[in-house]
Protein backbone atom coordinates (compact mmCIF):
# COMPACT_ATOMS: atom_id res chain seq x y z
CA UNK A 1 0.00 0.00 0.00
CA UNK A 2 1.75 3.22 -0.95
CA UNK A 3 0.13 6.79 -0.65
CA UNK A 4 -0.17 6.73 -4.92
CA UNK A 5 -2.51 3.81 -4.67
CA UNK A 6 -4.53 5.25 -2.07
CA UNK A 7 -5.37 8.26 -4.91
CA UNK A 8 -5.86 5.41 -7.60
CA UNK A 9 -7.84 3.59 -5.84
CA UNK A 10 -10.23 6.75 -4.85
CA UNK A 11 -10.70 7.76 -8.15
CA UNK A 12 -12.00 4.23 -8.74
CA UNK A 13 -14.23 4.69 -6.66
CA UNK A 14 -14.52 8.54 -6.93
CA UNK A 15 -18.54 8.50 -7.92
CA UNK A 16 -19.48 6.07 -5.09
CA UNK A 17 -21.27 8.22 -2.26
CA UNK A 18 -20.21 5.59 0.32
CA UNK A 19 -18.32 1.97 -0.56
CA UNK A 20 -17.10 -0.25 1.95
CA UNK A 21 -15.65 -3.78 0.90
CA UNK A 22 -14.16 -6.19 2.89
CA UNK A 23 -11.41 -9.48 2.22
CA UNK A 24 -10.55 -12.08 5.13
CA UNK A 25 -12.33 -14.76 7.41
CA UNK A 26 -16.28 -14.15 7.35
CA UNK A 27 -18.12 -13.61 10.54
CA UNK A 28 -21.54 -12.02 11.76
CA UNK A 29 -19.66 -9.32 13.15
CA UNK A 30 -18.41 -7.80 9.31
CA UNK A 31 -22.53 -8.14 8.31
CA UNK A 32 -23.54 -6.24 11.74
CA UNK A 33 -21.11 -3.47 11.20
CA UNK A 34 -21.90 -3.54 6.95
CA UNK A 35 -25.13 -3.19 7.60
CA UNK A 36 -24.87 -0.42 10.09
CA UNK A 37 -22.64 1.51 8.37
CA UNK A 38 -24.53 2.03 5.48
CA UNK A 39 -27.52 2.44 8.07
CA UNK A 40 -26.30 5.10 9.25
CA UNK A 41 -23.99 7.07 6.06
CA UNK A 42 -26.96 6.82 3.28
CA UNK A 43 -28.04 9.73 1.70
CA UNK A 44 -31.76 10.68 3.13
CA UNK A 45 -33.16 10.02 -0.50
CA UNK A 46 -32.51 6.56 -0.13
CA UNK A 47 -33.93 6.64 3.43
CA UNK A 48 -36.53 4.35 2.12
CA UNK A 49 -34.17 1.67 1.00
CA UNK A 50 -32.67 1.12 4.27
CA UNK A 51 -34.18 -2.36 5.39
CA UNK A 52 -33.76 -3.67 1.60
CA UNK A 53 -30.24 -3.45 1.46
CA UNK A 54 -30.28 -5.23 4.72
CA UNK A 55 -32.01 -8.18 4.03
CA UNK A 56 -29.94 -8.21 0.42
CA UNK A 57 -26.87 -7.46 2.43
CA UNK A 58 -27.54 -10.38 4.52
CA UNK A 59 -28.55 -12.27 1.92
CA UNK A 60 -25.50 -11.75 0.25
CA UNK A 61 -23.29 -12.86 3.23
CA UNK A 62 -24.96 -16.16 3.80
CA UNK A 63 -24.64 -16.85 0.03
CA UNK A 64 -20.82 -16.42 0.31
CA UNK A 65 -21.09 -18.70 3.35
CA UNK A 66 -23.62 -21.61 1.97
CA UNK A 67 -21.18 -21.89 -1.00
CA UNK A 68 -17.98 -21.57 0.32
CA UNK A 69 -15.54 -23.94 1.95
CA UNK A 70 -14.28 -22.25 4.52
CA UNK A 71 -15.79 -21.09 7.61
CA UNK A 72 -13.53 -17.90 8.36
CA UNK A 73 -13.49 -16.25 12.48
CA UNK A 74 -10.80 -13.92 11.92
CA UNK A 75 -9.86 -11.12 9.14
CA UNK A 76 -6.46 -12.78 8.97
CA UNK A 77 -7.63 -15.94 8.83
CA UNK A 78 -8.74 -16.84 5.02
CA UNK A 79 -8.80 -13.60 2.38
CA UNK A 80 -10.17 -15.65 -0.55
CA UNK A 81 -13.05 -14.02 0.40
CA UNK A 82 -14.89 -10.50 -0.37
CA UNK A 83 -17.80 -8.69 0.16
CA UNK A 84 -18.53 -4.77 -0.88
CA UNK A 85 -21.14 -2.76 -0.94
CA UNK A 86 -21.67 0.46 -2.65
CA UNK A 87 -23.78 3.22 -3.84
CA UNK A 88 -23.46 4.91 -6.77
CA UNK A 89 -25.75 7.22 -8.37
CA UNK A 90 -29.91 5.87 -7.15
CA UNK A 91 -28.16 2.28 -7.52
CA UNK A 92 -27.00 0.31 -4.49
CA UNK A 93 -24.36 -2.81 -5.24
CA UNK A 94 -23.59 -5.78 -3.21
CA UNK A 95 -21.49 -7.47 -4.50
CA UNK A 96 -19.81 -10.94 -3.17
CA UNK A 97 -17.14 -13.04 -4.38
CA UNK A 98 -15.88 -16.70 -2.92
CA UNK A 99 -13.86 -19.32 -3.71
CA UNK A 100 -15.88 -22.49 -5.22
CA UNK A 101 -15.71 -25.88 -6.00
CA UNK A 102 -15.44 -26.61 -9.80
CA UNK A 103 -17.70 -29.41 -9.49
CA UNK A 104 -20.58 -27.14 -8.10
CA UNK A 105 -20.87 -24.63 -10.59
CA UNK A 106 -23.29 -26.44 -13.16
CA UNK A 107 -25.84 -26.25 -10.11
CA UNK A 108 -25.22 -22.30 -9.03
CA UNK A 109 -25.43 -21.69 -12.66
CA UNK A 110 -28.28 -23.65 -13.60
CA UNK A 111 -30.25 -21.62 -10.62
CA UNK A 112 -29.01 -18.60 -11.04
CA UNK A 113 -29.48 -18.44 -14.45
CA UNK A 114 -33.48 -19.44 -14.19
CA UNK A 115 -33.94 -16.98 -11.73
CA UNK A 116 -32.33 -14.17 -14.17
CA UNK A 117 -34.82 -15.15 -16.77
CA UNK A 118 -38.18 -15.77 -15.01
CA UNK A 119 -40.72 -12.53 -14.55
CA UNK A 120 -42.51 -11.57 -11.54
CA UNK A 121 -45.00 -14.18 -11.32
CA UNK A 122 -43.35 -16.62 -12.45
CA UNK A 123 -40.68 -16.08 -9.73
CA UNK A 124 -43.75 -15.93 -7.08
CA UNK A 125 -44.49 -19.16 -8.19
CA UNK A 126 -40.71 -20.49 -8.37
CA UNK A 127 -41.22 -19.26 -4.43
CA UNK A 128 -43.69 -21.35 -3.50
CA UNK A 129 -43.13 -23.96 -5.30
CA UNK A 130 -39.48 -23.98 -3.33
CA UNK A 131 -41.04 -23.28 -0.42
CA UNK A 132 -43.89 -26.00 -0.06
CA UNK A 133 -41.76 -28.75 -1.97
CA UNK A 134 -38.96 -28.51 -0.01
CA UNK A 135 -36.56 -29.33 -2.07
CA UNK A 136 -33.31 -28.54 -0.48
CA UNK A 137 -29.80 -28.02 -2.28
CA UNK A 138 -26.76 -30.25 -0.64
CA UNK A 139 -25.98 -27.03 0.76
CA UNK A 140 -29.74 -25.67 1.54
CA UNK A 141 -32.08 -23.28 0.07
CA UNK A 142 -32.40 -24.86 -3.15
CA UNK A 143 -31.52 -21.14 -4.43
CA UNK A 144 -34.37 -19.51 -2.29
CA UNK A 145 -31.63 -17.03 -1.53
CA UNK A 146 -31.55 -16.16 -5.14
CA UNK A 147 -34.90 -16.02 -5.86
CA UNK A 148 -35.58 -13.79 -2.51
CA UNK A 149 -32.65 -11.48 -3.94
CA UNK A 150 -34.19 -10.71 -7.76
CA UNK A 151 -38.22 -10.58 -5.99
CA UNK A 152 -36.62 -7.99 -3.87
CA UNK A 153 -34.42 -6.00 -6.12
CA UNK A 154 -37.22 -6.64 -9.16
CA UNK A 155 -33.82 -6.80 -11.40
CA UNK A 156 -31.24 -9.46 -12.92
CA UNK A 157 -28.38 -10.89 -10.88
CA UNK A 158 -24.74 -11.09 -12.91
CA UNK A 159 -22.91 -13.17 -11.92
CA UNK A 160 -19.13 -14.97 -12.79
CA UNK A 161 -17.24 -17.83 -12.37
CA UNK A 162 -13.23 -17.07 -12.70
CA UNK A 163 -11.19 -20.52 -12.76
CA UNK A 164 -8.74 -20.69 -10.07
CA UNK A 165 -7.22 -24.30 -10.73
CA UNK A 166 -8.48 -27.27 -10.92
CA UNK A 167 -10.54 -27.83 -8.20
CA UNK A 168 -11.75 -24.50 -7.53
CA UNK A 169 -13.20 -21.05 -9.25
CA UNK A 170 -13.98 -17.49 -8.01
CA UNK A 171 -17.50 -17.20 -7.74
CA UNK A 172 -18.91 -13.55 -8.62
CA UNK A 173 -22.37 -12.05 -7.75
CA UNK A 174 -23.60 -8.72 -7.84
CA UNK A 175 -27.09 -7.71 -6.61
CA UNK A 176 -28.22 -4.46 -7.89
CA UNK A 177 -30.79 -2.56 -5.59
CA UNK A 178 -32.45 0.60 -7.67
CA UNK A 179 -34.30 3.54 -5.86
CA UNK A 180 -37.52 4.19 -7.87
CA UNK A 181 -37.85 7.40 -6.60
CA UNK A 182 -34.42 8.94 -8.23
CA UNK A 183 -33.07 8.64 -11.58
CA UNK A 184 -30.20 9.22 -12.06
CA UNK A 185 -30.23 8.29 -15.56
CA UNK A 186 -27.02 6.06 -15.25
CA UNK A 187 -26.23 2.59 -16.80
CA UNK A 188 -25.62 0.32 -14.13
CA UNK A 189 -21.75 -0.66 -13.03
CA UNK A 190 -20.83 -4.22 -14.88
CA UNK A 191 -19.98 -6.84 -12.91
CA UNK A 192 -16.16 -6.17 -14.53
CA UNK A 193 -16.03 -3.08 -12.30
CA UNK A 194 -16.43 -5.24 -9.08
CA UNK A 195 -14.42 -8.24 -10.41
CA UNK A 196 -11.51 -4.92 -11.04
CA UNK A 197 -11.84 -3.58 -7.74
CA UNK A 198 -11.31 -7.17 -6.02
CA UNK A 199 -8.34 -8.14 -8.08
CA UNK A 200 -6.97 -4.46 -7.14
CA UNK A 201 -7.72 -5.36 -2.63
CA UNK A 202 -5.94 -8.91 -3.30
CA UNK A 203 -3.14 -7.48 -5.05
CA UNK A 204 -2.38 -4.92 -2.34
CA UNK A 205 -3.80 -6.84 0.28
CA UNK A 206 -6.48 -4.62 1.80
CA UNK A 207 -8.14 -6.40 4.09
CA UNK A 208 -10.66 -3.54 4.21
CA UNK A 209 -11.59 -0.46 2.78
CA UNK A 210 -14.40 2.60 2.97
CA UNK A 211 -14.74 5.56 0.92
CA UNK A 212 -17.37 8.26 2.20
CA UNK A 213 -18.62 10.86 4.19
CA UNK A 214 -16.22 11.31 6.93
CA UNK A 215 -17.98 14.36 8.59
CA UNK A 216 -19.89 12.35 10.94
CA UNK A 217 -18.74 9.65 13.59
CA UNK A 218 -18.49 6.86 10.69
CA UNK A 219 -15.60 6.00 13.41
CA UNK A 220 -17.88 3.85 15.36
CA UNK A 221 -18.80 1.09 13.06
CA UNK A 222 -15.12 0.85 12.13
CA UNK A 223 -13.54 0.21 15.44
CA UNK A 224 -16.32 -2.61 16.20
CA UNK A 225 -15.02 -4.15 12.88
CA UNK A 226 -11.40 -4.02 13.93
CA UNK A 227 -12.33 -5.10 17.75
CA UNK A 228 -14.40 -8.19 16.82
CA UNK A 229 -12.39 -9.62 14.04
CA UNK A 230 -9.44 -9.36 15.08
CA UNK A 231 -9.40 -11.41 18.22
CA UNK A 232 -5.62 -13.07 16.98
CA UNK A 233 -3.81 -10.84 16.69
CA UNK A 234 -2.44 -9.14 20.46
CA UNK A 235 -3.82 -6.44 22.36
CA UNK A 236 -0.69 -4.54 21.93
CA UNK A 237 -1.58 -4.69 17.64
CA UNK A 238 -5.38 -4.76 18.00
CA UNK A 239 -5.10 -1.05 20.35
CA UNK A 240 -2.58 0.36 18.09
CA UNK A 241 -4.84 -0.37 14.63
CA UNK A 242 -7.75 1.38 17.14
CA UNK A 243 -5.93 4.01 18.25
CA UNK A 244 -5.12 4.65 14.32
CA UNK A 245 -8.25 4.36 13.35
CA UNK A 246 -9.75 6.75 15.90
CA UNK A 247 -6.82 9.35 15.18
CA UNK A 248 -7.09 9.12 11.19
CA UNK A 249 -10.79 8.93 11.20
CA UNK A 250 -11.24 11.62 13.38
CA UNK A 251 -8.29 13.81 11.58
CA UNK A 252 -10.37 13.32 8.56
CA UNK A 253 -14.04 14.42 9.22
CA UNK A 254 -12.34 18.14 11.41
CA UNK A 255 -9.57 18.90 8.78
CA UNK A 256 -10.74 17.38 5.08
CA UNK A 257 -11.99 20.08 2.28
CA UNK A 258 -15.67 19.81 2.28
CA UNK A 259 -16.89 19.72 -1.27
CA UNK A 260 -20.79 19.54 -1.56
CA UNK A 261 -21.01 19.73 2.29
CA UNK A 262 -19.12 16.23 2.79
CA UNK A 263 -16.03 15.86 3.96
CA UNK A 264 -15.32 12.99 1.71
CA UNK A 265 -12.46 10.26 2.37
CA UNK A 266 -10.97 6.61 2.09
CA UNK A 267 -9.31 4.53 4.37
CA UNK A 268 -7.75 1.33 3.96
CA UNK A 269 -6.08 -1.32 6.23
CA UNK A 270 -3.62 -3.38 4.79
CA UNK A 271 -1.68 -6.65 6.13
CA UNK A 272 1.51 -7.85 4.29
CA UNK A 273 4.79 -8.60 5.24
CA UNK A 274 3.41 -9.13 9.06
CA UNK A 275 2.95 -5.84 9.37
CA UNK A 276 -0.52 -3.78 8.97
CA UNK A 277 -0.59 -1.19 6.91
CA UNK A 278 -3.84 1.86 7.40
CA UNK A 279 -3.92 4.07 4.49
CA UNK A 280 -6.03 7.14 4.32
CA UNK A 281 -7.17 9.81 1.84
CA UNK A 282 -9.27 13.04 1.92
CA UNK A 283 -8.99 16.45 0.06
CA UNK A 284 -7.38 18.95 1.37
CA UNK A 285 -7.26 22.94 1.38
CA UNK A 286 -4.54 24.30 -0.63
CA UNK A 287 -3.47 26.87 1.44
CA UNK A 288 -3.12 24.37 4.55
CA UNK A 289 -0.74 21.90 2.49
CA UNK A 290 2.73 23.58 3.10
CA UNK A 291 1.56 23.80 6.70
CA UNK A 292 0.52 20.31 7.43
CA UNK A 293 3.63 19.70 5.30
CA UNK A 294 6.16 21.04 7.71
CA UNK A 295 4.37 19.43 10.51
CA UNK A 296 4.84 15.96 9.46
CA UNK A 297 7.76 16.56 8.51
CA UNK A 298 8.86 17.74 11.63
CA UNK A 299 7.65 14.77 13.36
CA UNK A 300 9.39 12.63 10.73
CA UNK A 301 12.60 14.25 11.03
CA UNK A 302 12.48 13.38 15.25
CA UNK A 303 13.89 10.65 17.11
CA UNK A 304 11.28 8.76 19.35
CA UNK A 305 12.69 10.34 22.50
CA UNK A 306 12.61 13.73 21.13
CA UNK A 307 9.10 12.96 19.79
CA UNK A 308 7.93 11.66 23.51
CA UNK A 309 9.30 14.69 24.85
CA UNK A 310 7.69 16.79 22.30
CA UNK A 311 4.31 14.66 23.52
CA UNK A 312 4.93 15.84 26.86
CA UNK A 313 4.83 19.24 25.81
CA UNK A 314 2.05 19.27 24.21
CA UNK A 315 0.21 17.53 26.80
CA UNK A 316 0.56 19.79 29.32
CA UNK A 317 0.45 22.87 27.02
CA UNK A 318 -2.98 21.48 26.19
CA UNK A 319 -2.00 21.80 22.12
CA UNK A 320 -4.61 20.96 19.83
CA UNK A 321 -4.36 20.75 16.04
CA UNK A 322 -6.43 23.73 15.70
CA UNK A 323 -3.52 25.47 17.40
CA UNK A 324 -1.46 25.73 14.27
CA UNK A 325 1.33 23.15 14.78
CA UNK A 326 1.68 19.72 15.09
CA UNK A 327 -1.22 18.73 16.93
CA UNK A 328 -1.01 15.81 19.46
CA UNK A 329 -2.56 13.75 17.47
CA UNK A 330 0.40 13.42 14.95
CA UNK A 331 3.24 13.32 17.25
CA UNK A 332 1.31 10.13 18.79
CA UNK A 333 0.83 8.77 15.21
CA UNK A 334 4.62 9.28 14.95
CA UNK A 335 5.73 8.07 18.10
CA UNK A 336 3.44 4.54 17.17
CA UNK A 337 4.88 3.55 13.65
CA UNK A 338 7.62 1.29 12.93
CA UNK A 339 9.06 3.49 9.62
CA UNK A 340 7.65 7.09 8.77
CA UNK A 341 5.02 8.70 8.03
CA UNK A 342 4.33 8.51 4.51
CA UNK A 343 2.38 11.61 2.86
CA UNK A 344 1.44 12.51 -0.61
CA UNK A 345 0.00 15.63 -1.51
CA UNK A 346 -1.62 15.57 -5.16
CA UNK A 347 -2.78 18.90 -6.87
CA UNK A 348 -6.20 18.56 -7.69
CA UNK A 349 -6.98 22.35 -8.69
CA UNK A 350 -6.87 25.56 -7.34
CA UNK A 351 -8.88 25.24 -4.33
CA UNK A 352 -7.55 21.61 -2.94
CA UNK A 353 -5.26 18.95 -2.96
CA UNK A 354 -5.28 15.15 -2.61
CA UNK A 355 -3.72 14.27 0.79
CA UNK A 356 -2.77 10.56 0.97
CA UNK A 357 -1.10 9.25 4.09
CA UNK A 358 0.07 5.90 5.05
CA UNK A 359 1.65 4.09 8.46
CA UNK A 360 2.79 1.01 8.97
CA UNK A 361 3.39 -1.31 12.45
CA UNK B 1 -24.04 22.11 48.20
CA UNK B 2 -22.56 20.10 45.16
CA UNK B 3 -24.62 18.52 42.92
CA UNK B 4 -23.97 14.78 42.24
CA UNK B 5 -22.86 14.37 38.28
CA UNK B 6 -23.45 11.10 36.64
CA UNK B 7 -22.49 10.09 32.66
CA UNK B 8 -23.01 6.78 31.65
CA UNK B 9 -20.47 5.09 29.16
CA UNK B 10 -21.41 5.20 25.78
CA UNK B 11 -19.41 3.79 22.79
CA UNK B 12 -17.47 6.93 22.60
CA UNK B 13 -17.16 8.58 25.92
CA UNK B 14 -16.44 7.23 29.29
CA UNK B 15 -18.86 6.78 32.46
CA UNK B 16 -18.32 9.96 34.87
CA UNK B 17 -18.94 9.68 38.17
CA UNK B 18 -18.29 13.16 40.63
CA UNK B 19 -20.00 12.07 44.10
CA UNK B 20 -18.09 14.84 47.08
CA UNK B 21 -20.66 13.25 49.53
CA UNK B 22 -19.71 9.49 49.17
CA UNK B 23 -16.09 10.80 48.06
CA UNK B 24 -16.52 9.09 44.75
CA UNK B 25 -14.26 10.61 41.49
CA UNK B 26 -14.55 8.47 39.02
CA UNK B 27 -13.73 8.48 35.00
CA UNK B 28 -13.70 4.77 33.37
CA UNK B 29 -14.36 3.48 29.84
CA UNK B 30 -13.47 4.76 26.46
CA UNK B 31 -12.41 8.49 25.58
CA UNK B 32 -12.53 8.47 22.29
CA UNK B 33 -14.99 11.88 20.91
CA UNK B 34 -14.48 13.84 18.53
CA UNK B 35 -16.08 16.66 20.91
CA UNK B 36 -13.75 15.89 23.63
CA UNK B 37 -13.81 19.44 25.36
CA UNK B 38 -17.29 19.73 25.06
CA UNK B 39 -17.73 16.26 26.64
CA UNK B 40 -15.55 17.69 29.27
CA UNK B 41 -16.01 20.25 30.17
CA UNK B 42 -18.97 20.06 32.49
CA UNK B 43 -16.33 18.03 34.30
CA UNK B 44 -13.80 21.03 34.64
CA UNK B 45 -16.58 23.30 35.60
CA UNK B 46 -17.76 20.50 38.27
CA UNK B 47 -14.04 20.02 39.70
CA UNK B 48 -13.43 24.23 39.35
CA UNK B 49 -16.25 24.62 41.85
CA UNK B 50 -15.52 21.64 44.14
CA UNK B 51 -11.65 23.11 45.28
CA UNK B 52 -13.97 25.72 46.55
CA UNK B 53 -14.50 23.41 49.23
CA UNK B 54 -12.96 20.25 48.85
CA UNK B 55 -13.14 16.91 50.93
CA UNK B 56 -10.36 16.37 52.95
CA UNK B 57 -9.18 13.40 50.69
CA UNK B 58 -9.85 13.13 47.18
CA UNK B 59 -8.87 10.38 44.94
CA UNK B 60 -9.60 10.62 41.66
CA UNK B 61 -9.89 7.13 39.91
CA UNK B 62 -9.20 7.11 36.23
CA UNK B 63 -9.67 3.62 34.01
CA UNK B 64 -9.61 4.67 30.65
CA UNK B 65 -8.60 1.94 28.15
CA UNK B 66 -8.91 3.86 25.00
CA UNK B 67 -8.31 7.51 25.06
CA UNK B 68 -7.96 9.69 21.41
CA UNK B 69 -5.57 12.88 21.46
CA UNK B 70 -7.94 15.56 21.93
CA UNK B 71 -9.29 13.63 25.26
CA UNK B 72 -5.94 13.12 26.57
CA UNK B 73 -5.86 16.90 26.45
CA UNK B 74 -9.04 17.26 28.57
CA UNK B 75 -7.63 14.61 30.92
CA UNK B 76 -4.69 16.77 31.19
CA UNK B 77 -6.41 19.93 31.51
CA UNK B 78 -8.58 17.83 34.76
CA UNK B 79 -5.19 16.60 36.31
CA UNK B 80 -3.64 20.36 36.17
CA UNK B 81 -6.61 21.52 37.76
CA UNK B 82 -5.59 19.11 41.10
CA UNK B 83 -1.78 20.88 40.56
CA UNK B 84 -3.56 24.17 41.19
CA UNK B 85 -4.84 22.88 43.95
CA UNK B 86 -2.17 21.10 45.54
CA UNK B 87 -1.59 24.18 48.16
CA UNK B 88 -4.74 24.51 49.25
CA UNK B 89 -5.41 20.58 49.39
CA UNK B 90 -2.80 18.01 50.60
CA UNK B 91 -5.11 15.11 50.22
CA UNK B 92 -5.36 15.10 46.83
CA UNK B 93 -4.15 11.98 44.61
CA UNK B 94 -4.95 10.27 41.56
CA UNK B 95 -4.84 6.78 40.46
CA UNK B 96 -4.53 5.25 37.15
CA UNK B 97 -5.98 1.84 36.70
CA UNK B 98 -5.14 -0.36 33.89
CA UNK B 99 -5.43 -3.83 32.71
CA UNK B 100 -1.98 -6.18 33.58
CA UNK B 101 -1.65 -7.16 29.66
CA UNK B 102 -2.79 -3.26 28.40
CA UNK B 103 1.05 -2.06 27.87
CA UNK B 104 -0.53 1.26 25.67
CA UNK B 105 -2.71 2.28 28.28
CA UNK B 106 0.25 2.10 31.06
CA UNK B 107 2.20 3.96 28.97
CA UNK B 108 -0.55 6.53 28.25
CA UNK B 109 -0.94 6.41 32.53
CA UNK B 110 3.26 7.32 32.77
CA UNK B 111 2.79 9.82 30.43
CA UNK B 112 0.16 11.87 32.54
CA UNK B 113 2.43 10.97 35.79
CA UNK B 114 5.57 12.75 34.00
CA UNK B 115 3.96 14.95 33.34
CA UNK B 116 2.06 16.23 36.48
CA UNK B 117 3.51 17.01 40.34
CA UNK B 118 0.26 15.58 41.68
CA UNK B 119 0.27 12.23 43.76
CA UNK B 120 -0.18 10.07 40.69
CA UNK B 121 -0.19 6.19 41.00
CA UNK B 122 -0.47 3.74 38.20
CA UNK B 123 -2.26 0.29 39.67
CA UNK B 124 -2.30 -2.78 37.45
CA UNK B 125 -5.47 -4.74 37.17
CA UNK B 126 -6.38 -8.46 36.06
CA UNK B 127 -9.82 -6.83 34.25
CA UNK B 128 -11.86 -3.85 34.18
CA UNK B 129 -14.45 -5.79 36.11
CA UNK B 130 -12.21 -5.96 38.84
CA UNK B 131 -12.53 -2.22 38.95
CA UNK B 132 -15.65 -2.73 41.26
CA UNK B 133 -13.43 -4.68 44.01
CA UNK B 134 -11.08 -1.66 45.00
CA UNK B 135 -11.86 -0.01 47.99
CA UNK B 136 -11.84 3.63 46.11
CA UNK B 137 -11.64 5.98 49.56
Amino acid sequence: MTTKTIYDFYKLLENDNISFSYRGGFTNNVLTTATQLFKENIGEEHSKLKNKLSFLMIESFQNISRYSEQEGTDILEDTSEFFMTRNVGDTFYIISANLIDNDKIPTVKEKLERVNTLDKSELNKLYREVLTNKQISEKGGAGLGFIEMVRKTKGKLPFDFVKVDEKQSMFFMQIELKNPKVDDGLEPLPLSDAKFVQEIVADENILMMHKGDFSKEAVGPMLRMVEENMQNVSLKVHKKIFHFLVEILQNISKHAYPINNKREGIFQIGFDDNKFHIGTGNFIAKDEVANLKNQIEMVNSKTKEELNELYRKYLREGKSTKTGSAGLGLIDLARETTDKINFEFIEINNNYSFFSLTVNF
Amino acid sequence: MLDLYIIEETEYTPEIILDKEAGVFRIKGRAITENAQEFFQPVINWFLKYFNKPNKETKLVLNIDYLNSSSSIQIMKIINLFENNLNKNNGLKIIWFYNSDDEKSKEQGNEFKLSTSVNFELTKIKSTNNLEDFNFN
